[in-house]
């Protein structure tokens, strides 16, 4: 089954990466969809198929918080996995987030590896060994 | 909190940070007084192929957090970031990822700070020139760097 992968963050630099990172996870990819915010984020969701969401939490219009809150209170997206990458590296923040009904939480930087795995926990599978 | 004290804390999050996902290594680093050699207290202009960027953050210190690096430096970075020949990198790709470079540093930095208190930080905004840095709440650092020389800088505007 391939997978359709929603990338939010406001810096194209960062989508670069994080889609060259999920290319080297081995995971099965049909599509890759792309939003600098959370309101360009949403209206993907709302009119493509996604099987995860990847968010940063700072970014301009709305931001990943907001956008987390909007994807849990609509029936038809509460269900879609979303992970978060962010900068913030804080105890509050993260545990805030994962209270709001995030899946997960990386910190950036981060290690290939480690989103590898947590994209692996949240769509299963086993992670590329090459990381 | 007064800009100095960011000086035990710069330099582990920077390298942790250029380490970790630019694979470029610290070799030297060192906190001149001032960001340029600013005459007479004016700001200096940013260079052609030089990159410089800037962001505030907000949580229980206030700030603004900054990057500057010349074209060697971010060219290179560039490259290792996003895994591509220097060759094939514009220079709108080279800025993209050192908004997305001073973005990390800062947040690193911050988090260290703030500890277990939320903050927020704005978009990494490029800059014309290098602000005129002095004082007590102004900390310049200088890495050498294996790719070039990378400076960031720190402003503490106030506790919230």
């Amino acid at each position: 089954m391939a997978f359709n992968i929603l990338i939010v963050d406001d810096s194209p630099a960062m989508r670069r990466v994080v889609k060259r990172v999920v290319d080297l996870s081995g995971l099965d990819v049909g599509n890759y969809l792309e939003a600098g915010d959370g309101l360009q984020a949403l209206t993907v969701l709302r009119a493509e198929w996604v099987d995860l969401v990847l968010t940063d939490i700072n970014m301009p219009e709305m931001d990943g918080e907001e956008l987390l809150l909007e994807v849990r209170k609509d029936e038809n997206l509460k269900s879609i996995p979303v992970l978060v990458v962010s900068t913030d590296q804080t105890e509050a923040r993260i545990a805030q987030m994962l209270a709001l009904g995030a899946d997960g939480y990386i910190s950036k930087p981060f290690a290939p590896a480690a989103l590898s795995e947590e994209l692996h926990r949240l769509l299963g599978g086993v992670p590329d060994e090459s990381f | 909190m007064k800009a100095s004290e960011f000086a035990k804390l710069v330099p582990g999050c920077c390298g942790g940070v250029l380490d970790s996902m630019y694979f470029t290594t610290i070799m030297e680093t060192s906190h001149p007084k001032e960001l340029a050699e600013a005459a007479e207290g004016k700001e200096t202009a940013i260079g052609a192929e030089e990159y410089a960027f800037s962001l505030s953050f907000k949580g229980d210190i206030c700030g603004r957090f900054g990057l500057h690096m010349g074209a060697a430096a971010g060219r290179g970075l560039a490259a290792n970031f996003l895994g591509e020949d220097e060759a094939d990198l514009s220079v709108s790709d080279i800025g993209e990822v050192a908004g997305e470079l001073a973005n990390m540093l800062c947040g690193a930095v911050v988090s260290k700070v703030e500890g277990k208190s939320k903050f927020v930080l704005s978009h990494p905004e490029a800059m014309q020139a290098l602000p005129v840095l002095s004082g007590a709440d102004a900390l310049v650092s200088r890495f050498e760097t294996d790719g070039g020389t990378v400076t960031t800088w720190v402003v503490v505007e106030g506790d919230a």
